[in-house]
């Protein structure tokens, strides 16, 4: 497997587990802010501090294993493939942000506006990642 | 209407040249090893630039390795006259 399909693979798993406990544990616990909008700080930073954490300590550990790989440059493939999951995870943010921003100010609480903010983000970064690793997987013809 | 797709010989050339391994490719046209056999496999269409370095590693014209083939066509061999 490639270097870089590793640390795809990383991404996604820690940011669903990561988000998955956000919310489905973490975020409902603590009424995802309805309450007091500093509950969400409380609730979701940690999360997204772990989230980070594994990413970085799980990043360097793929790199010590393929030490060569990792030094390597990115070629012209794992570039065409990473263009391919940004523009697609770029659509769906602006999709996320169209929602959040034009149209839930007029029916929804800030609370949860900015939940739908951060699960607007955290699915972009998702379907990013899922879609490099469909391109690794399945082939790409760009 | 199903579609022509690129075709290649490269691990035929690559057995004819001394059995070059895909690393060994990959690295005298600056690509990785994982991308060679992405090619080989026909899961990605190289860019035109490093099809051309492909062609010059085995010293052949690029029609040579690379065929835009009929669907369901025979695979082809690389011509003896090219390698």
């Amino acid at each position: 497997m490639a270097f870089r399909e590793k640390t795809a693979w990383l991404e996604l798993v820690t940011m669903l587990v990561a988000y998955g406990v956000y919310f489905g544990i973490v975020g409902p616990a603590a009424g995802f802010g309805e309450e007091r909008m500093l509950d969400i700080v409380w609730s979701f930073g940690p999360v997204a501090a772990a989230h980070a954490i594994a990413v970085i300590v799980g990043a360097i550990f793929i790199a010590v294993t393929a030490r060569k790989e990792a030094e390597a440059r990115a070629d012209e493939r794992d570039r065409a493939i990473a263009r391919r999951g940004a523009t697609i995870g770029y659509y769906m943010l602006i999709a996320g942000m169209i929602v959040v921003g034009g149209i839930m100010p007029f029916s929804e609480p800030p609370w949860m506006i900015v939940n739908a903010a951060l699960f607007a983000i955290v699915l972009a970064e998702t379907v990013n990642n899922a879609v490099i690793l469909i391109s690794y997987r399945r082939g790409w013809h760009g | 209407m199903a579609e022509r797709r690129l075709t290649n010989v490269i691990r035929a050339l690559r057995f004819h040249a001394g059995e070059m391994t895909q690393a060994e490719l990959g690295e005298r046209i600056g690509v990785t090893r994982q991308t060679v056999a992405a090619i080989e496999q026909g899961k990605y269409s190289p860019t035109l630039e490093t099809a051309f370095k492909i062609a010059d590693v085995f010293e052949v014209r690029l029609d040579a390795v690379f065929q835009w083939s009929e669907p369901g066509a025979k695979k082809a061999e690389p011509e003896s006259g090219s390698l």
